[in-house]
């Protein structure tokens, strides 16, 4: 294999990227000035090296924790839970919650052999059994079938902590992913969460 | 290339590049179909819910001959089935019934199967509590009868002979019940005699009303029914949302 052939079959492992546009990347890389390449290489590598989950909501950051768990300002009492750590991004720009996340990653799908214990759930309910107050755990995982699954198992598994939980509202699209809606619906749909039912 | 109008279950679906899905779809008149719905994952796009697991309706697919890959034109939504969200087991069933459809059917059209994981999604959808659990066990039995791999009920699985009545040995391995002498000396379950004739109104469809269970007899029809398929179906190969649902238990 040349490095050629190595670059193409990298970049052709990546999410919506064929051979054809991976072949297509990798001579306009080779197109460009050395210091440009090399910056994109020790950017990868710095990417690899530093970014890990949050030791506590599984976020990725760049230190053990992540800014949102460290802020001091946001509420304890109060969890948003997503599927992936690029579903905070969007609900941070919606600007409607101010309290801590939590990141499964991922949601239930039998097909795929996703069960709960492959999802961060025990690390969920143990951290809403360690608040002192009453909990609201707001279940933003996305508004497809399998979402409304995983949403649907985690209210059964948080009954015993008697927290409240929540699920945002549609207004979502259906079938869609949080990271694709803007920030007004989402915000409407955080306020207008409802009460899972029991 | 031929536009094909026909019925259609969603079985699964995943992501395709950056803004496509593919769809596995059981359809009445084109059996089992792998299709690409181009812009699916497009905030507005025109599939918008409809492309989502177990929903049903009308499906425009292109049919190109000898293609594996057909193209979704249009899916016309007629029924979501988002009740079986609310359940984990019914969800976790949901998902076995597609995974065996995925698995162990063909692009021959098959209308009666297609009329059975009808039937049971929507049956499944309004089911709860004990109910839930029968139905369970009834439909995935069903499902076996309706891919071609019944078990052997009154005669012996291995030589044909009449099995007697009553409480009677089960043979995964022979694929059905057996006589006494074909299960003499060997290591097989017992099955009661009320579970045997439960067994047999499953895959004969004649059950009527709901018998309830001990907790320990649905479990032992639960992995009855788990290594039958993967003995006879799976052939050793993995079977992740049955793995998935046994594993709820
Ligand atoms: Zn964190
Ligand atoms: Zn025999």
């Amino acid at each position: 294999m040349s490095a050629i052939d190595d670059l193409n079959a990298e970049l052709a492992k990546l999410p919506g990227i064929g051979r054809k546009t991976a072949t297509r990347l990798t001579y306009h890389l080779l197109k460009q000035p050395k210091p440009t390449v090399e910056r994109l290489a020790s950017t990868l590598r710095t990417l690899a090296e530093k970014v890990h989950p949050c030791q506590k909501c599984g976020n990725m950051s760049e230190s053990v924790l992540c800014p949102f768990c460290v802020d001091p300002r946001r509420d304890d009492t109060s969890f948003c839970v997503v599927e992936e750590s690029s579903d905070i991004d969007a609900i941070e720009k919606a600007g409607e919650f101010r309290g801590r996340y939590h990141v499964l990653g991922g949601r239930l799908s039998p097909l795929d052999g996703i069960g709960p214990e492959d999802l961060a759930i025990d690390a969920l309910k143990h951290r809403v059994e360690q608040v002192d107050a009453t909990v609201e755990v707001i279940v933003a995982t996305n508004p497809s079938m399998e979402g409304e699954a995983t949403a649907t198992y985690l209210s059964g598994v948080l009954k015993t902590t008697g927290a409240l939980v929540t699920r945002i509202a549609l207004g979502l699209p259906v079938g869609g992913d949080l990271q694709y809606a803007d920030a007004v619906t989402i915000g409407q749909a955080m306020a207008a969460r409802r009460k899972m039912p029991e | 290339m031929t536009l094909v109008t026909t019925p259609a279950i969603v079985l699964h679906s995943y992501r395709y590049g950056e803004t496509s899905k593919i769809v596995r779809l059981l359809t009445l008149d084109l059996g089992l179909q792998s299709v690409v719905a181009k812009g699916a994952m497009r905030p507005k796009s025109k599939f918008g819910a409809s492309l989502e697991a177990h929903s049903e309706g009308a499906a425009h697919i292109y049919v190109k001959p000898d293609r594996e890959l057909n193209t979704l034109g249009e899916f016309e939504v007629n029924q979501l089935r988002r009740e079986l969200a609310g359940n984990v087991e019914r969800f976790a069933l949901a998902g076995v019934l597609a995974e065996l459809v995925i698995k162990f059917s063909s692009s021959e059209p098959h209308p009666q199967l297609y009329v059975y994981l009808h039937s049971r999604l929507n049956q499944l959808c309004g089911s709860t509590g004990e109910q839930l659990v029968v139905d369970g066990i009834l439909s995935l039995w069903g499902m076996i009868r309706e891919l071609g791999y019944a078990p052997a009920l009154t005669e012996c699985a291995a030589d044909g002979r009449p099995v007697s009545e009553g409480d009677a040995p089960f043979s995964v391995k022979d694929g059905g019940f057996l006589c006494d002498d074909c299960a003499l000396g060997r290591r097989l379950s017992m099955v009661p005699a009320a579970d045997r004739r439960f067994i047999g109104h499953a895959i004969e469809d004649t059950l009527e009303g709901i018998p309830v269970f001990e907790e320990n007899t649905a479990a032992a029809h639960r992995r009855l029914l788990s290594r039958f398929i993967h003995y006879h179906l799976a052939e050793g190969r993995e079977l992740k949302a049955l793995d998935y649902w046994e594993a709820l238990n």
